[in-house]
Parts: structure tokens; C-alpha cells; sequence
């Protein structure tokens, strides 16, 4: 680690101890409140849309309308319901069906699998190099981390596929960590899951996904089939390229750093909050914007306080500021052009040695 | 048939447990509190019995099915955003609750209990959530007299019992109770009263533990009865005691008042999916697990990534991040920041 003194760590971790305390003893009806009238949102939008997609043909604009309608519902559903009911966020509220145990999504991705590697992995070791599998997913060089190879030349076109296809890369990241079909397993990997069982659920929860958006929901269409199917389809292509993009903002703007294994062996609390604060970066926007994003758009503040209700996050974010700032720590934020050109410029960047 | 077909394709499809819990927000939206896998019912009114006890009404529909005199049922209310549950013995009798649609619960607020806290400020009209009626306290057929010893709250299920056999004409069980309290704290005795008058085969006493001593010298006199008591642990132990000696008929409900107590290093029973192991309060209970060889799924032991969650069905823990203690009843807890503070019942 560097720049800070271990005096000025504990103290940063003392002050963001309390500050996560001050914030959660206020946690309770207006959180619970919160989550429930997302998800209402989020079945008046998919159901919406869902309808709409019949009714295009009447009139294609419908069909265009039902297909935004769906791709706000699933975005809905992954980032501010299911991203963060699984992250715990609500598990206060001891409510059956609104807790990180139970929660599954709408999405390829089996939910356990992505509570190891997300939760624990990514959340835990964050951008640590070898460690956290989400720095370039095993797919793209984004720092001098890694040796430049020549495949790393088309790394942008590689990006444009995953982005395309994110809901699939997310859903086969802990199957690729664990070399379950291909390679030879890294020596320093702890397994969490026999390999067995993370076959079976990848394919069990894809091929759910796949029979509701391209099978049944079409089949119930009878003769509109193709355009629900194509409905379905566009709305999927959205939501996976949205969010794809903004979790590219949020940890591979030009500015964030990375960590090597040996500089945080025996972090302490501070050295931890100091790695997940330089580790993330922010984008500036309104209200429904951050709804949209699952407040990942406060990536800074969610990797500080990954189980806290995330719309807390608005109110935590100026005293983080100025918390980091007085410590002379960068706090990495931006509008969505500024960061997301930083991304693309990081990832071609890194294409060449 | 159809109805197992729709659950089948709202588990896999839309990935909830039933149709209920996926269109609950929105239910919700047009039925106050209603909530998948409860039953809904309607605060009526709500009387201090005495400075610590409630009488709440509470209105239930028809689909709630009716209990059997004795058996108790869990209440839920949610407080700041929290559902809190705990399990209170239904004061009503069957017949009671289909003639007024409603049902009496008797609680005693325990102090600094949180649910009891919040029940005295609830409004009238107020939806709540209640399960089903369970348990399998309820008076059995006996060919001998029946002898009921109650103390303190431990009289609810007794009243509820004594008013569905007065109401069946055809009784001719002979009964006896005796209710323990402290001076001037005896529960519902205008209810005992009137359920004494015209009712021959049952006799009651009030006693006092200062005027007529323990409740085990109170029991020579009932040895070939059968024996049915409701009151606090210790209360029920001296009873147990007695009817071990003569070998009697024993029906128990008991429920502990148990203070949460805390020394340095202090050792408590953890049941683990069914099995029981000892954890102490001087490491997370994670650590103590793990050194056990339980097979724990664990991520970061510091509380950010949810691994080690389970479901503690009862009992108190310690947040170690917070110092906040947990509630008693069910809850998802975090074991890699939790110590034990009393018994625990886990489910991981």
C-alpha cells in the first residue's frame, strides 16, 4: 500500500466505521418502502411491456414502446432489485421473499454462483490482480498488470461481444475461473463449488431464461410469435448492454488503480476501505438515472458499504467525499461521457504493449 | 393440477416460490399488509389488562382455519420496516371466534421487548399478519379429573379450554385449576368467574406463591389427576418434579423468561440442522464452526459478502460490527460477525 501512514489508515477507517454506522441506525420503513415500490415499478414495466409487444401490431410503436418497457423491467430487476437484494441489502427486513438467500433474478446467471464470485471474490479482493476475476474478466488486459499478448489487439471487438452477450459472461465467469471446461486450474484458487454442480445450475438457469424469452412467452402469442420473440430478444440485447456499460464505469476509468496480492497481505480495515475507494469510480446523474444503474452510479460508495440499502447511497456519497478528499484520496467521479470514453480509451489503450 | 402446472412455471420462469410471492408488492398496493403464506387480520381493539398486559382483538377472515382450545399462533408486524414474529396463545375459543369472526390474544410485554412495545400503539383498524393455529396443547379425552395449574400469562390457553367445554353441552369432565400470580396480577378472572357460574364441573383457586407456597405443595391432593400446566420454565419444573414422583398424566407448555446474561467466556447450546453442538461467546461463531469441522459456506469472515448467512430460527446473537443485539425470532444472520448471547436454533 501506499501514500497513507498506518495512523491515517486507522483513522480513515474509523471515520467510515462510523459513518456506515450513523447511516445504517437509520435504515428501516422508508428502505423497506423503497424496495417494494421498485419492484411494483418493476412488474408495471415488464408486464407493460410484455402486453405491448402483442399489441405491435396495431401499431409498430407499441412494439417499439413494449420492448423499452421490457428492457427497463429486466434492467429494474438485475440492478436495483436483484444486484442489491443479493448483496444483502434487505435482509433486515426478515421479509421471505426480499432477501439475498432466496432472491433469484432475471437473468442467465445462477444467483449462488454469482454471490460467490461477486459477493465474495470481486467485493472482497477487489481489483486485486489475480484475485478478482471482474479486472478484464479473464478477457481483456486493462493495466500493465498483464503482459501484452497479440490477441490483445482485437481486445475492443472482444468488449463489443461481451457487452452484447454480458448476461451469458457473467453466467459463465465462475466456470471459467474454475477451467470447468477448458485449461488447467490456477494453483492459488480456492474452489467454492464442485464442478459438477456449477454445470448443472449454468445450464439448468440458462435454459430457463432461454424457454421464457424465446419459447414460452412467443408460444402464448400464437400468431405473433416472431414478434414477441423479437421483442424479447431486443429487450434482452438492451439491458445486457446497459448494464455492461455501467459496470465498465464503474472500475475501468483511466483512473482506477489495481492492487498486487503482496500489498494487501494483513490490510487492516483502512487499507481495505483506501483499495475499494481507489478501486471504483462514479458518474453523475439524476435520480431515475441512479435507479437505472442500482446506484452503481455511487460504485465508490457501494464497494465502501456493499450491504447497506442503496439509495442510502445518495445521502453518504458528500460525507465519503469529503472524507477521501481530506485524506488526500482521489475521489474518481464523472458525467457518463467523461467516464465511459475514459473506458473505451482504457480498453484500446491496453490493446498495444 | 393447473394450479401445481402455474407454480411450476412461476419457480422456473420468474424464479419466486408461488405466483402469491411474485404479485405480493402489488397485492399489497390494493390489500393493506397482505402477505404471501399468511393470513391477514384486522386489530379490533386493544385493552390493558393490567400495566403490563394486552387484550388485542383481532378480526379474522373466514379462510383462517380455526384452532383447537389451547393451541397458539404466530403474530407478525412489521416495525420500521422489520417483520417481527412472536407466538402468543390464542385466549378465545373456537366457538367464540366463528359466532364474532374475532380472536383475543393475552400478552404479556416483556421489557424492552420490542414487538410488545409496538403492539399497545397500534391503531384500531390496523392489518397485521397471523400463521395458522398450531401446537398441541389442548385439553385431551380423560376418563379421570383434570387438573390445570397456570401462572402468570400461562392462564390464555386455559380460558380458551375452559370456554369451548362450557360450551359443549354434553361435558361431564371434572375440573380443577389452579392459577398462580402476584398479588393483585391475576389475569381474566371476571372470564374465570363467569365461566364458574353454571358450569358445575369446574372449581377454580387463586393463590399466591407468598400466602400459599410453592405450587408442589399444592399438589398431594391431585394425585390421580391429569395434570396440565402453562407458566414460566421454573414453574413448570416444580410441577414436572411432582409428576414424576406419582407418575402422573403431564401436558406442559412453558416458556422461559431467561434474561439475556453475559460473562466473559460462556458456552451455549447451538442446534445446527438438527444437531446440537456447544459454541462459547469468545470467538464469532463462524471461527468456532469452522474449528469444529462443520461444513460452513463462508467468503470474507468480515461481513461484506453474505456467505456465511444462515437462518437462526430462534435465540439471541450479538453483532459483532454493531453491538446490536438480534431479535428472538427468525431472522438471516451473518455468522462470521455474530457471537452467541443464548441458545441458538440454526439453519444454514
Amino acid at each position: 500500500m501506499k501514500q497513507l501512514t498506518a495512523a491515517n489508515f486507522d483513522l480513515l477507517g474509523q471515520q467510515l466505521d462510523e459513518l456506515r454506522a450513523q447511516t445504517m441506525a437509520k435504515v428501516g420503513q422508508e428502505d423497506a418502502n423503497h424496495i417494494r415500490r421498485i419492484i411494483v415499478l418493476q412488474r408495471i414495466f415488464e408486464w407493460g411491456g410484455r402486453v405491448a409487444l402483442l399489441l405491435g401490431f396495431i401499431n409498430p410503436v407499441l412494439w417499439f414502446l413494449g420492448v423499452i418497457a421490457l428492457a427497463v423491467g429486466k434492467i429494474l430487476d438485475n440492478m436495483e432489485i436483484g444486484h442489491n437484494v443479493m448483496h444483502g441489502q434487505y435482509d433486515w427486513m426478515n421479509d421471505k421473499h426480499i432477501n439475498s438467500k432466496s432472491y433469484e433474478w432475471d437473468i442467465a446467471c445462477d444467483g449462488a454462483s454469482w454471490n460467490r464470485v461477486h459477493n465474495y471474490e470481486h467485493h472482497t479482493y477487489t481489483n486485486i490482480i489475480g484475485k478478482d476475476r471482474d479486472f478484464g474478466y479473464g478477457l481483456l488486459r486493462l493495466s500493465n498488470d498483464f503482459s501484452w499478448r497479440v490477441q490483445n489487439l482485437w481486445q475492443f471487438a472482444n468488449y463489443i461481444v461481451l457487452s452484447v452477450l454480458f448476461q451469458w459472461g457473467i453466467a459463465y465467469h465462475e466456470l471459467a475461473a474454475e477451467r470447468v471446461f477448458f485449461g488447467k486450474k490456477k494453483a492459488n484458487r480456492e474452489s467454492k463449488a464442485q464442478h459438477a454442480e456449477l454445470k448443472k445450475r449454468f445450464f439448468s438457469k440458462g435454459a430457463k431464461q432461454l424457454v421464457k424469452d424465446y419459447v414460452f412467452f412467443p408460444l402464448l402469442a400464437g400468431p405473433l410469435f416472431l414478434w414477441v420473440l423479437t421483442g424479447n430478444f431486443c429487450a434482452n440485447i438492451l439491458r445486457n448492454l446497459w448494464t455492461s456499460t455501467i459496470i465498465f464505469c464503474g472500475h475501468f476509468t483511466g483512473d482506477v488503480e489495481t492492487f498486487s496480492e503482496q500489498e494487501c497481505q494483513h490490510e487492516s480495515k483502512g487499507q481495505w476501505y483506501y483499495r475499494q475507494a481507489l478501486g471504483s469510480s462514479n458518474l453523475t446523474g439524476g435520480n431515475w438515472f441512479h435507479v437505472l444503474t442500482g446506484h452503481l452510479s455511487f460504485q465508490i460508495e457501494h464497494h465502501l458499504f456493499p450491504d447497506m440499502p442503496a439509495k442510502r447511497y445518495r445521502e453518504v456519497a458528500p460525507k465519503v467525499k469529503k472524507i477521501l478528499t481530506e485524506h488526500g484520496i482521489h475521489y474518481n467521479i464523472g458525467s457518463f461521457l467523461i467516464q465511459y470514453s475514459s473506458v473505451l480509451k482504457r480498453i484500446i489503450r491496453y490493446s498495444f504493449p | 393440477m393447473l394450479k401445481k402446472f402455474i407454480t411450476w412455471l412461476n419457480q422456473n420462469l420468474l424464479h419466486y416460490s408461488s405466483v402469491g410471492a411474485y404479485w405480493e408488492p402489488i397485492i399489497r398496493v390494493f390489500k393493506p399488509n397482505w402477505r404471501e403464506g399468511y393470513y391477514r387480520a384486522q386489530v379490533k381493539s386493544i385493552d390493558s389488562l393490567l400495566k403490563d398486559t394486552l387484550a388485542i382483538d383481532l378480526e379474522v377472515g373466514a379462510s383462517w382455519p380455526c384452532h383447537t382450545a389451547g393451541q397458539h399462533l404466530e403474530l407478525t408486524i412489521e416495525i420500521d420496516g422489520k417483520l417481527v414474529t412472536r407466538v402468543f396463545t390464542i385466549a378465545s375459543s373456537p366457538s367464540d371466534i366463528t359466532a364474532k369472526k374475532q380472536l383475543r390474544l393475552v400478552i404479556k410485554c416483556q421489557p424492552n421487548g420490542l414487538q410488545t412495545a409496538k403492539l399497545s400503539t397500534l391503531a384500531i383498524d390496523t392489518w397485521v399478519n397471523i400463521s395458522a393455529p398450531y401446537g398441541d396443547f389442548y385439553l385431551k379425552q380423560h376418563s379421570k379429573p383434570c387438573l390445570l395449574l397456570a401462572a402468570g400469562s400461562g392462564i390464555t390457553p386455559f380460558i380458551a379450554m375452559l370456554s369451548a367445554l362450557k360450551s359443549s353441552a354434553d361435558t361431564e369432565q371434572s375440573i380443577h385449576l389452579i392459577y398462580y400470580a402476584k398479588p393483585e396480577e391475576h389475569l381474566l378472572i371476571d372470564e374465570l368467574a363467569e365461566l364458574a357460574t353454571g358450569f358445575p364441573y369446574f372449581t377454580y383457586e387463586l393463590m399466591h406463591r407468598a400466602v400459599n407456597g410453592d405450587v408442589y405443595q399444592q399438589l398431594d391432593r391431585f394425585e390421580k389427576h391429569a395434570i396440565y400446566v402453562c407458566g414460566p420454565t421454573a414453574f413448570y419444573q416444580g410441577v414436572a418434579k411432582f409428576a414424576q414422583e406419582y407418575n402422573s398424566e403431564l401436558h406442559a407448555e412453558h416458556f422461559s423468561l431467561t434474561p439475556v446474561q453475559h460473562s466473559d467466556k460462556q458456552a451455549f447450546a447451538v442446534s445446527l440442522n438438527g444437531k446440537a453442538l456447544t459454541i462459547n461467546n469468545s470467538t464469532a461463531i463462524l471461527t468456532q464452526l469452522l474449528q469444529q469441522g462443520e461444513p460452513m459456506t463462508y467468503g470474507c469472515k468480515m461481513g461484506i459478502c453474505h456467505q456465511c448467512q444462515c437462518t437462526k430460527k430462534s435465540g439471541v446473537v450479538k453483532n459483532i460490527r454493531t453491538g446490536a443485539l438480534s431479535d428472538r425470532g427468525e431472522e438471516l444472520i451473518q455468522l462470521c460477525v455474530s457471537q452467541i448471547i443464548t441458545d441458538l436454533e440454526l439453519e444454514a
